[in-house]
């Protein structure tokens, strides 16, 4: 693959460097970046990761990251542009999933691309004074800008009588607020009737500037920062931060460590989808599954606790390996009650497969075919069940467990909510089988030994990446030498899942949008004050839509009978 | 007679989630789940404002947040205890160099309690909630 990406590129490439045998970082010229995109993207058919910005103060700096799911290689392609109104070309047209990238960089840090269709801010208000870029250099740590007032209104709130094909078309918001950083939602379907007809997605309503914290703070320090992006994720975002700097280290760490890490990620994995499924049975109407679900969720908790000392926010990593150890003589009642999860996922697996109602009310919905997955650079449980074959956990991570046990990837066809589902359930026993293995390898091993003393960083660049519950974490961070990060891009898989939605919501009911939108596991606390707002009066608050839901559940049981 | 007083008991909760990581909020929803249940003593999570209580108010405020949260405040029925959920909510925590920022929850509204913690335990969430009882009810 490296020679066939040499020989596509070739008489573009100012300077290859090959950091290692998978991180390959490739300077082109700017005005080459559309063609090259389009060759890695259409040709070779890589997946568009993510872009990462940078201030070097004499000039910006743009690399866009194409990662290889077959053997887990990131290409990288290096763009400078100048520091002021520096511009670059966009490449949203041919890629999707750059749509936000650009977006926020143009906000963030003051590039601008040229033939964007959309500009418009993503994360930052509308009050936020223009030509002040807070990832810049020159902004300085800590600083904050006056805040104008109603910086929080949309300003198309009021909403007027719309007709789009000669009919009358209503909005319905659903949101703002949503729990993670860099991908709070909040949507508004465009409905005519019960259709939804379009879908907007509105961000920022979250964002923390956690990427700018993280400059300040000691290479230690960051990973308990970003085990606070997400607290269902607060295990994949430390994983993939310290892989990120092992890579720029080139450290392996001991063999012991990466077991350890193994079994807390996959305990995360356990809990992450076993809540999903809960939400998913409460959004459908089934308040019994939610129950039961997040019972059996404590039993995973209690091992998280057992292990790390908490329930959740393990602040498990450290660079170099793990900061705490399983003790042997605990790892026969662990195995125990792993394996007593088991029944409760057949459990499950039967009321998901079995039941006629779940398959009225999530097969054939909210579809996301191979190609628009594809196109959308989605990840994790929302591209498998479209037939994408990736996963970071088998390809691309040097210092876990996970090429040391056996264990499937879990890939089905149809891209509806159904597989979605299926997917997930089927995930829970190949984690189970990963914990059960690597707590017996464990045991073999003796106690101790679990970090490689890491006391500099030296200057360089890494990438690290994970397979969080929802799909692929991704984490650049940059080092001049000093004692903290000089530039540390995180991409949450959201990101990249939740666009999507375009495409998984439009053409469905009103009464399906609850569970298509949740269908990409965002974290839903959002969901609970959704409000439909029809011209100013509140047509469906989210205990009416979930009523909708349940109300179609239970006219399909009936039908059903 | 102490008004506060007709609040203690079965109170009902309306969840704010400003720019919170979700464990503030998956804690929550856990309290109401089998193992700890707390809907046993009439604590239910409402979806509107003017049907609560008490407010739980967690996560960092940030620039696009605070504005509801004030908004919110006032549509509430008086009296209404407010309950500053987490580390993040109570004094902002590590997010106080953040460049999205405003100022903290007790600067924008009257908070009645706080329960600390980055998430707060469970157990520790029906501690907060029975203080906040025995202080609407003037034990404390």
């Amino acid at each position: 693959m490296v020679n066939k990406v040499k020989d596509i590129l070739k008489g573009k490439i100012i300077k290859w460097e090959e950091k290692s045998s998978k991180r390959h970082y490739i300077e082109i010229d700017k005005k080459d970046l559309r063609s090259a995109a389009e060759l890695l993207f259409r040709k070779l058919e890589l997946r568009f990761c993510i872009a990462t910005g940078l201030d070097n103060v004499k000039n910006m700096e743009v690399l866009y990251h194409f990662s290889d799911d077959k053997t887990g290689v990131v290409y990288s392609l290096r763009v400078f542009t100048d520091r002021d109104k520096g511009q670059i070309p966009s490449i949203a047209d041919i890629i999707k999933g750059a749509t936000w990238i650009e977006r926020e960089m143009r906000e963030l840090l003051g590039i601008e691309f040229t033939g964007a269709a959309d500009t418009s801010r993503l994360l930052l208000d509308p009050t936020w004074p223009e030509g002040v870029y807070p990832l810049r250099k020159d902004y300085e740590y800590g600083r904050k800008e006056p805040r104008g007032e109603d910086s929080c209104r949309r300003p198309n709130i009021k909403i007027e009588e719309l007709t789009k094909n000669g009919k009358k078309t209503k909005i319905i918001p659903i949101g703002p607020y949503h729990p993670l950083q860099e991908e709070p939602e909040f949507f508004e379907l465009m409905v005519q009737g019960e259709k939804v007809i379009d879908l907007n997605i509105n961000l920022g309503y979250n964002h923390r500037g956690i990427e700018k914290i993280a400059e300040g703070k000691h290479w230690d320090q960051v990973t308990f920062l970003v085990e606070r992006i997400c607290g269902i994720c607060s295990c994949s975002h430390p994983y993939a931060y310290v892989n990120a700097v092992e890579d720029l280290l080139g450290l392996e760490i001991p063999l012991r460590a990466k077991y350890v890490r193994t079994v807390i990620a996959e305990l995360e994995r356990v809990h992450s989808h076993l809540l999903w499924l809960g939400l998913a049975g409460h959004f459908l109407g089934y308040n019994t599954v939610w129950m039961w679900a997040w019972k059996y969720r404590e039993t995973v908790l209690d091992l998280c606790e057992q292990i790390s000392g908490n329930r959740n926010h393990y602040a498990m990593m450290r660079i170099g390996g793990v900061r705490k150890d399983i003790f042997n003589s605990e790892i026969d009642a662990m195995k125990e009650k792993t394996a007593s999860l088991v029944p409760i996922f057949d459990l499950f697996k039967g009321a998901v497969i079995d039941d006629p109602v779940i398959h009225a009310r999530t097969k054939n919905i909210g579809v996301l075919s191979k190609e628009e997955a594809i196109n959308y650079c989605v990840t994790g449980p929302t591209a498998r069940p479209s037939g994408l074959d990736q996963d970071i956990r088998k390809i691309d991570i040097l210092n876990g467990a996970y090429q040391l046990v056996e264990w499937d990837v879990i890939v089905c066809q149809n891209g509806d909510i159904f597989d979605k589902t299926v997917c997930r359930v089927l995930e829970m026993y190949e984690s189970v089988k990963i914990i059960t293995q690597c707590l017996d390898k464990l045991k073999g091993l003796k106690e101790g030994n679990i970090w490689e003393e890491v006391r500099e960083i030296p200057p360089g660049e890494g990438i690290g990446r994970y397979e969080a519950p929802r799909g692929e974490v991704w984490h650049y961070v940059r080092s001049d030498g000093g004692n903290t990060p000089v530039r540390h891009k995180i991409r949450a898989p959201s990101y990249m899942n939740v666009l999507s939605n375009e495409l998984a919501a439009v053409g469905g009911d009103v009464s399906d949008a609850a569970i298509t939108l949740a269908a990409v596991d965002p974290c839903y606390c959002c969901t609970e004050r959704m409000q439909a707002v029809e011209n100013g009066n509140v047509k469906y608050n989210w205990e009416e839509l979930l009523r909708l839901s349940e109300e179609k559940t239970k006219r399909l049981r009936g039908e059903l009978r | 007679m102490n008004k506060l007083k007709i609040l203690s008991k079965s109170i009902w909760v309306f969840h704010f989630a400003s720019a919170a990581c979700n464990n503030c909020d998956i804690e929550i929803l856990d309290v109401l789940t089998p193992r700890f249940d707390v809907e046993r003593f009439g604590v239910k999570l409402v979806g509107s404002i003017k049907h609560a209580d008490a407010m739980l108010v967690s996560g960092m405020m940030n620039r696009k947040g605070a504005e509801f949260l004030k908004d919110l405040y006032d549509q509430a029925p008086k009296p209404l205890a407010v309950i500053a959920f987490g580390s993040c909510a109570s004094s902002m925590g590590m997010f106080k160099v953040s460049y999205n920022r405003v100022i903290p929850v007790d600067e924008i509204i009257p908070v009645t309690a706080y329960i600390p913690g980055c998430p707060p335990r469970p157990e520790a969430i029906i501690d907060g909630v029975v203080k906040v009882v025995k202080k609407l009810r003037g034990e404390i």
